[in-house]
């Protein structure tokens, strides 16, 4: 079974432009896809499908299944557990007082507590190598740590599919490295957006190049971002590190 | 930059600060409502509040050099209203006592801000069954507190740094535009918050 | 105006304390019914908005600078049952978490400055916006003028607190607090009228009124914010510009209460030293006062609105 399939999904914004046209895509459970364009190609707007958070309407038939399930108002709790979707700021995402309380928050909605919920929290912390920072601030922590406390809020949920948006994106240096290593680590499948073509080339098996909302081409990650001239065309580059990682 | 004006808590491991949020509330209420609310010129049990104020601020380890300061700051709101009340028959005790009781006052609500978090006042808020908008409110408020200092801090010296006219309209004109723009970002925050809100299950 | 502990006696902590929670129970129930869930974390944010824009100097004259209370800027903004908790919310944080504000006051400052400011601000807007046109120009007359009404209703109602608790005489309290913050509240009809001009030019779906029409007060709400504000009012301030007090003496002597030192009445009574004349022509004097700075802050209101919309201003759309 897929972790995602979607079939031609078009969206309009509520000012009648077009931002997603006829985008189909797969992918299978413990892939790592990585969604790449210029700015503006739709890849956030694709995201947030991905959870029912759009269209704001929702249609009676969905073109997006989720692990088989298509998306409807009525199984909108469970698809919500399934897909974690990292937003692009994680202050947007981090809204509660506590670290502690921020990860807990999604299994609380699902009537998780007591000493089940202490075990989930520090289990996800634990996963995102963030133990012990239960008790801290979130405006005392640093972007990247920020963002792994919010990919721990979509562990602690069991989330089977995480949906991420810019994951990489204002990290120093190290913050980066973490995040990659995290990601890499984690076995659930992923569709990742994303500038950082340098991540995609390390860590992605396949990748989707979106361009003004439409799928322009889509293949093996190492074979597509080394297309320089599609690179060029639409917007983005080749990535030194292909240098690297391939051998010729 | 502002964040140890916004941060009255100090951090410190004392037996004040590991005391549970929902006692010391209780107690600081007890003080300041026994201070406030007594007669006018009851000395003895200023002194005694006196003494236990300061008894719990040494248990609570925090600088005295920091609670004088804050003991000092005083409003000028406060001030206008204390002389004004030196115009009355009577006046001078009613300004003694009111000095006196407010300063006592004070005392107990720094000493609770100091050795309390904010969010674990507003936990206790929750389990004292406040309403829930309220408490949520209360949270995101102190949650986002710093995040807009921030923009703001930043937004004031953008447009410090672009703009020649020193009038006094020009800046009220500026801060105005900083103002809007924060509403906006605010306003627009607030849907995206929304967003994360419901992608993680919650049900209103 | 955050009034400190000590400085309001238990009668009227309660008094206020019952009012600020009558006040927020109306704003929680009104927010629970017809706010959409999607805007519940804008209350939040919108705290944090009303907060920061309340630290913000505004540099008068001197050395010294004024602030913006916000009150009619957030209900503007937000709607007024949104505006009383929001107000509601800022109080609390700062009452606890700098000890802006007493504990005992809290119902006091709840009560003047997230109730009656936003409340009566509002309906202040409200009204006037009927008599000026919902045009751009017209709206921003209503802004400006209801900023100020704002300010001084809850000054007004804070010196009546003040008064009640024998802390300062009513006849200093009054034209003290009304008087410099007939002043103070041009400055506040000055900011909030600029923002929300701005914020009506460049993301004018934004402000309540357009983004959820339903949410428009309904007469119930307004009703009872009208009253509450009125009887807080009463309470506070009538005793002082009406003959109420003898009555008050009499009933209290007949009940046996001992009458306390002038200066720190039960219930407020009346200055020794007024005879009924008295009363009549200070009396006169302080209506005829406060018309006139009234009357004058309308007229500024509409200069100051005729300042930002140089054009037509009869242009047809408003906020």
């Amino acid at each position: 079974m897929n972790a995602l399939e979607i079939e031609r999904l078009s969206y309009r914004y509520p000012d009648g432009t077009e931002a997603l046209c006829e985008v189909s895509l797969t992918l299978g459970e413990g892939e790592r896809l990585a969604l790449i364009g210029p700015n503006g190609a739709g890849k956030s707007t694709l995201l947030l499908h991905l959870n029912g958070l759009l269209p704001e309407r929702a249609s009676s038939v969905s073109p997006i299944r989720v692990f088989g399930t298509a998306l409807a108002a009525s199984r909108l709790a469970e698809i919500r557990a399934w897909v974690g979707l990292l937003f692009q700021d994680p202050d947007d995402q981090l809204f509660c007082p506590t670290v502690f309380e921020d990860v807990a928050f999604g299994p609380q909605q699902w009537g998780i507590a007591g000493a089940e919920l202490k075990d989930r929290v520090e289990g996800a912390l634990r996963q995102a190598g963030l133990a012990g920072y239960g008790e801290r601030l979130p405006h005392h922590l640093s972007r990247g740590e920020k963002r792994r406390v919010c990919l721990a809020g979509l562990l602690a949920c069991d989330a089977r599919l995480l949906a991420l948006d810019e994951p990489t994106s204002d990290l120093d240096p190290r913050g980066r490295r973490e995040l990659k290593a995290l990601l890499k680590g984690l076995p659930v499948a992923q569709i990742i957006a994303t500038h950082d073509l340098e991540l995609v080339a390390e860590i992605c098996s396949r990748v989707v190049l979106l361009d003004r909302g439409a799928v322009v081409a889509s293949g093996p990650a190492l074979d597509l971002l080394d297309d320089e001239a599609l690179m060029i065309a639409h917007g983005l580059e080749r990535p030194h590190i292909l240098r690297h990682l391939h051998p010729h | 930059m502002t964040h140890h004006l916004l941060t009255p808590y100090r951090h410190q491991s004392s037996p004040l600060h590991r005391a549970p949020p929902a006692a010391k509330l209780l107690a600081a209420a007890a003080i300041v409502c026994a201070v406030a609310l007594s007669p006018r010129l009851a000395w003895i049990a200023y002194g005694a509040a006196g003494i236990l104020l300061a008894g719990l601020a040494v248990l609570s380890r925090v600088p005295a050099l920091y609670l004088a300061q804050r003991l000092l700051m005083v409003e000028p709101f406060a001030v206008g209203v204390a002389l004004l009340a030196l115009f009355q028959t009577n006046g001078a005790a009613v300004f003694a006592s009111m000095l006196v009781k407010s300063t006592l006052c004070l005392f107990a609500m720094v000493l609770l801000a100091t050795t309390t978090r904010f969010s674990d006042l507003v936990r206790t808020l929750w389990r004292a069954r406040v309403p829930a908008v309220l408490v949520t409110t209360l949270a995101l408020m102190h949650r986002y507190l710093f995040l807009i200092f921030e923009e703001m801090g930043r937004m004031s010296r953008a447009r410090r740094s672009r703009s020649f006219s020193g009038s006094r309209f020009a800046s009220w004109r500026a801060k105005s535009s900083v103002l809007a723009h924060l509403f906006v970002r605010s306003s627009e925050r607030a849907e995206r918050v929304y967003a994360a809100m419901v992608a993680r299950g919650w049900k209103t | 105006m955050h009034i400190p502990d000590g400085f309001i006696n238990a009668p009227t902590a309660i008094a206020t304390g019952l009012l600020a929670a009558g006040g927020l129970s109306v704003a929680l129930n009104r927010i629970r019914k017809k706010l959409p869930p999607r805007r519940i974390p804008l209350l939040g944010l919108a705290s944090a908005f009303i907060f920061a824009g309340q630290m913000l100097n505004f540099p008068v004259a001197g050395g010294t600078s004024g602030h913006l209370i916000g009150a009619v800027l957030a209900a503007v903004l937000l709607g007024p049952s949104a505006a009383v908790l929001v107000m509601s919310a800022v109080l609390i944080l700062q009452c606890f978490m700098f000890a802006d504000g007493g504990l005992t006051a809290l119902g006091a400052n709840i009560f003047n400055m997230a109730i009656v400011a936003p409340g009566f601000g509002y309906a202040v807007y409200i009204l006037v916006r009927r008599f000026t046109g919902r045009t751009r120009r017209g709206t921003l007359v209503a802004v400006a003028f209801a900023s100020w009404c704002s300010t001084v209703a809850a000054s007004i109602a804070c010196a009546g607190e003040l008064a009640g608790s024998g802390t300062v005489a009513w006849k200093a309290a009054f034209p003290a607090m009304a008087g410099v913050h007939m002043l103070i509240g041009i400055g506040e009809a000055l900011i909030t009228t600029l923002v929300v001009a701005t914020v009506a030019q460049r993301r004018p779906e934004l402000i309540q009124e357009r983004s959820a029409p339903d949410l428009r007060p309904g007469y119930g709400e307004l009703i009872a914010y009208g009253a509450l504000a009125s009887l807080g009012l009463a309470i506070f301030v009538s005793p002082f510009a009406s003959g109420w007090p003898d009555g008050l003496e009499k009933v209290a002597a007949s009940l046996g209460f001992e009458h306390r030192a002038a200066a720190q009445p039960v219930l407020p009574s009346p200055l020794p030293d007024y005879a009924v004349q008295g009363i009549g022509s200070e009396w006169i004097s302080t209506v005829l006062a406060g018309v006139i700075g009234t009357g004058t802050a309308f007229v500024l209101a509409w200069l100051w609105a005729r300042l930002l919309t140089p054009e037509s201003g009869r242009n047809k759309v408003g906020l």
